[in-house]
């Protein structure tokens, strides 16, 4: 019996090898032709249209250039963010990718993308071939571009026509005061007025920032961090006080992800969800408010006003939405440019919208779709967008904007918003945007 | 007789170790004393030494001491909880009867579930309207915010003593298996009670596999990143915000790998000082230096 | 396990072991299955909710949707996650468990200086955390394949020699206490008759060792399945795990997707069940495995 033993163990050890070379060989570039490697976000809402739209861009791609393409994708922006660090280190990995328009500035820093000239451009296409408000957030200047816009995602608001009518508000408001009077107006019973998620880690921001920059403030100004600013302080105590003291929010919500916001309005239980993006129109039509509900952009004048003050930025959304950078190690600089010309033409952008959702970033495409009054609200949020302060410290900015969010949702869920800790938080949050900001080149 | 000795088949585990442990971990060390950020990562190895100053500002302007303070008090907390949890478990499947391999099966469950699994259907059950509140509710027992504010610390014990009290019940579990027989004939003579010969007979031969059990669950606990990570999001409540989170948030979110190193690297220096104590305490060798000659 | 007479045994009175007693045995056991089974059963009834009564904090389905288990295939690649992880995961456990009985025998049957430092070093390296070595681990990774021209991050290579690395000290210390309770005369008697340490390792001591050896294997292919840390870096989309696949689903994405929490139960209840079964299947040799040199 222990005989058989050695062989036996033997067995196992090979077939573990052979189990772990099975289909082990990742990447590399094969002998025939060369393959294109390219990162993009992994679309959660249509897997089976995402993988289909893979091949059919892979088999239009080996036709025009004879090149395969093969596409990665990644689950969250932290999976995306630790890819990239990763494969800059190593200098091996995607050959493009595909980054939120938020995140691009970070990318920039890292030196690690090319920074298109304009030959470059002129490969893909010109830079006129783009909407020009989409290529707000490309790179610092016009000399040093990265990001190519691929899609736009302008952030709106979604309204249900149903308990705007039963409380007799013909049109939703354009001020965040009017948005919350109106709010208070809905509310009743299990109905609220406003559907927000407190609990996401990405939502919270771009409120404050929003309301900050209508009263004037861009949060970083010249290299200086301006969150420990009054009107920061009055867009927290605003947003905060939706849930916390107006109680126009379900207090559920102080755990909400931007996903649960939108179910709760799809259940028709919210009359607004504000922070939305064309994409949601997929899930809504599925829901029980399909039909019955509308898009506009969000209020446009700060919190205590009744008109856009002076130095107020009147902007409707973020900049947002995805671009397209090669990475600065490829050994396939031509190909990847001849990928981005392809994915910003006019006929893939437009086959993009209607197959995703997602609002295109070639002029043309985008003129075409004008007319579809789905789309008005999007289009206008689009044109009336604003880029977020392009520095290599703002991830750390958004960071230290939420942790405020975070750390007062205890006291929010009180029915409190304390001032006083508040400011200390700003404090904090000031302290660390200044400490990045300070180490910034 | 000189004795051979198969050195060699050391060789292997040193050879990992070496390669994927202590490599990695002199690596780390030099990380912490540079200023790598999202500037200089691309060439990492030129980014600007500076010394101890990544320490300094761990030590003096960063949220580690708090950190150190949740993530011990929570690991410790967890300890406690389960060790009677995992006592009583193996207490009570120790003698056969109907069905005992089946309750002994499902008590390993929560132990055997990834952590990712373990934090996402508990972050569902505890959400504000999720299933907790809605069964606390009624049994008069104040519900409320279980994922952020005081509660989120409790919140984090009671999910990771329900995933982790499953190992000291296997290792308590087999060390009652080797107990004696005699030991309990012996106490079955002096016509001692159950709960008398628990606490003179049983418990004291528990003392060794017991405390392993509460060690290997202290740091199993302790570096658990994924739990509270799956749990409360980033950033984290001030409330659970332990070690892994943090360094994990201060490299890959604030990309302060410099800063993030030195906070680890102390970390471990902070852990292994109890461990040094234990191991110095506990019986490891097998004895019999004479054999060796 | 501990005795071998089948004389005594016949002897045996069962009573005389007995630790609680019955009332208090059974309430401990229900207090305990309750404990374990309700976040369990939650889990079962949330997997063929709807998606939407989930994030409301449903308890029982609305409906029983089994598309649910249908849908998990297509929203992300979890069939080739778990192939992976069950390539990856399984051969960690087999070559774990082989490298560590080859280490604990030499601790344990053979004295040499240093001996003492490796066994406390087996406990220490368990303090490490994941997240001081994923960036080095990463560069060394990234130098190795530029240094030897060959391909490293991505194949499921990299993960088998990252988890193999992480599972072996505790494995190895598992087998320590394994062995330590092994007869010494076996290895002694060998030696006389003139059997190399090689031949004693393969032919006498692992077959003695299975209960220890499932031990090993078991953390070790747990410690493969669970992470999340180094697969996500490690992987691409062809080697990925399935804990990897499985966080897709946890993703939030800007603006625009309603929660697919029911899916999200199933997914995660198709992920857990090869390691339960595993566990239940090798459940008898864990806990002799851990008994038999005394956890001491």
């Amino acid at each position: 019996m222990t005989r058989r033993r050695t062989p036996s163990v033997l067995a196992i050890a090979m077939i573990a090898i052979s189990a772990l070379s099975a289909c082990g060989s990742g990447g590399g570039s094969s002998g025939t032709g060369k393959t294109l490697h390219v990162l993009v976000s992994a679309n959660t809402i249509y897997p089976e249209q995402q993988r289909a739209w893979f091949t059919d861009v892979s088999a239009r791609f080996k036709r025009e250039t004879g090149a395969t393409l093969t596409f990665e994708t990644f689950a969250t922006p932290n999976d995306e963010l630790t890819k990239i660090q990763t494969s800059v280190l190593s200098g091996q990995g995607p050959d493009v990718y595909s980054l939120g328009t938020t995140f691009t500035p970070t990318a920039y820093a890292t030196g690690a993308f090319l920074v298109l000239g304009r030959a470059d451009w002129d490969t893909i296409g010109g830079r006129d071939k783009f909407l020009p408000a989409t290529l707000g957030i490309s790179g610092p200047d016009r000399d040093h571009e990265v990001g190519v816009p691929f899609t736009t995602r302008p952030f709106v608001m979604a309204y249900n026509k149903d308990l705007l009518a039963a409380a007799g508000i013909d049109k939703p408001a354009d001020s965040w005061d009017g948005l919350l009077a109106q709010a208070k107006r809905v509310t009743t019973g299990g109905t609220y007025g406003l559907a927000v998620g407190y609990g996401d880690s990405f939502d919270p921001w771009k409120f404050v920032w929003a309301m900050s920059l209508q009263a004037g403030n861009p949060l970083v100004d010249k290299g200086r961090a301006r969150l420990d600013d009054a009107t920061t302080m009055k867009a927290y105590q605003t947003y905060l006080g939706w849930i916390a003291t107006d109680h126009v929010v379900d207090p559920a919500a102080v755990g909400w992800k931007n996903a649960q916001a939108l179910a709760a309005f799809g259940a028709g239980k919210a009359a607004f969800v504000p922070m939305v993006s064309a994409t949601s129109k997929v899930s809504l039509d599925k829901s029980a408010v399909a039909g019955r509900y509308g898009y506009t952009i969000m209020p446009t004048i700060p919190p205590g006003a009744t008109a856009l003050p002076a130095g107020g930025v009147g902007a409707a959304s973020i900049l947002s939405g995805d671009n397209l950078v090669v990475a600065r190690y490829t050994r396939n600089k031509d190909l990847a440019l001849a990928l981005i010309k392809m994915l910003t033409s006019q006929d893939l952008q437009e086959n993009y919208y209607r197959t995703f959702g997602e609002m295109p970033t070639n002029a043309q495409a985008a003129a075409s779709l004008r007319g579809d009054p789905a789309l008005a609200a999007m289009v206008e949020s689009a044109s009336r967008s604003v880029a977020t302060p392009f520095t290599g410290a703002w991830s750390q900015i958004q960071l230290a904007l939420v942790n405020v969010v975070v750390q007062s949702v205890p006291s929010v869920s009180t029915g409190r918003v304390d001032s006083a800790a508040l400011r200390s938080l700003l404090g904090q949050a000031q302290s660390s945007a200044q400490a990045a900001l300070d180490k910034a080149k | 007789m000189q004795r051979q000795r198969p050195l060699w088949m050391l060789v292997p585990g040193g050879v990992l170790a070496a390669l994927l442990i202590v490599v990695p971990l002199a690596v780390a060390v030099q990380i912490s004393l540079l200023d790598l950020d999202q500037y200089s990562f691309r060439q990492w190895l030129g980014a600007p030494f500076v010394g101890v100053r990544n320490y300094h500002e761990a030590l003096t302007r960063s949220p580690l001491a708090h950190s150190i303070l949740v993530s011990t008090g929570y690991a410790a907390t967890v300890t406690v909880v389960t060790l009677p949890l995992g006592v009583a478990a193996a207490l009570a499947t120790h003698n056969r009867f109907a069905g005992r391999a089946v309750v002994r099966s499902a008590f390993l469950i929560p132990f055997v579930l990834p952590s990712f699994v373990v934090g996402t259907l508990w972050r569902i059950i505890l959400q504000p309207a999720g299933v907790a509140n809605r069964v606390l509710d009624p049994l008069g027992v104040p519900t409320g915010l279980w994922l952020n504010g005081p509660r989120s610390f409790w919140a984090l014990v009671i999910v990771q003593a329900w995933a982790a009290w499953p190992l000291v019940y296997l290792l308590t579990l087999a060390g009652l298996q080797t107990l004696d027989r005699d030991l309990h004939e012996a106490a079955a003579l002096d016509g001692a009670g159950w709960w008398a010969k628990l606490r003179y007979v049983i418990f004291p031969c528990l003392r060794g596999p017991v405390s392993l059990a509460m060690l290997i669950s202290f740091l199993h606990d302790i570096n658990n990143f994924a739990l509270p990570f799956v749990l409360f999001g980033v950033p984290s409540p001030h409330d659970v915000e332990v070690l892994p989170v943090l360094t994990y948030i201060e490299s890959f979110q604030n990309f302060r790998f410099g800063l993030s190193a030195a906070m680890a690297v102390l970390s471990v220096a902070l852990i292994a000082v109890p461990i040094a104590v234990y191991l110095r305490a506990v019986k490891l060798d097998v004895g019999e230096e004479a054999r060796t000659t | 396990m501990t005795d071998v007479l089948p004389g005594r045994r016949a002897r045996r009175d069962p009573e005389v072991t007995q630790l609680l007693p019955r009332p208090l045995r059974t309430l401990v056991i229900a207090v305990l299955l309750a404990v374990v089974g309700a976040p369990m059963l939650y889990m079962v009834l949330a997997s063929v909710n709807s998606d939407l009564a989930v994030a409301r904090g449903a308890v029982l389905p609305t409906g029983l949707h089994l598309d649910n288990y249908v849908r998990i295939w297509s929203t992300v690649s979890l069939d080739r996650g778990l192939v992976n992880s069950v390539a990856v995961a399984g051969t960690v456990a087999v070559v774990c468990a082989l490298v560590a009985v080859c280490s604990a025998y030499v601790l344990v049957l053979h004295g040499f200086r240093g001996r003492l430092a490796i066994l406390r070093g087996l406990l220490a390296l368990q303090t490490i955390p994941g997240t001081l070595v994923l960036l080095p681990v990463f560069v060394l990774f990234a130098s190795a394949s530029t240094a030897l021209g060959i391909q490293v991050i991505g194949t499921r290579w990299a993960l088998f020699v990252t988890y193999l690395t992480f599972s072996l000290p505790f494995s190895t210390w598992v087998m320590v206490t394994y062995l330590r309770g092994l007869p010494r005369e076996l290895d002694e008697a060998a030696r006389i008759d003139g059997a190399s340490s090689w031949r004693i390792l393969t032919r006498i001591i692992t077959p003695l060792s299975w209960p220890g050896l499932v031990v090993s294997a078991i953390f070790a292919f747990l410690l493969g399945w669970n992470d999340v840390l180094f697969a996500s870096v490690l992987t691409n989309p062809d080697t990925r795990t399935a804990a990897v696949a499985l966080q897709v689903f946890g993703a939030t994405q800007e603006g625009g997707a309603i929660p697919v929490y029911g899916q999200l139960m199933a997914a995660a209840l198709v992920c857990a069940l090869p390691v339960v079964v595993v566990y239940l299947v090798f459940q008898r040799y864990l806990v002799s495995g851990l008994a038999a040199g005394g956890v001491k």
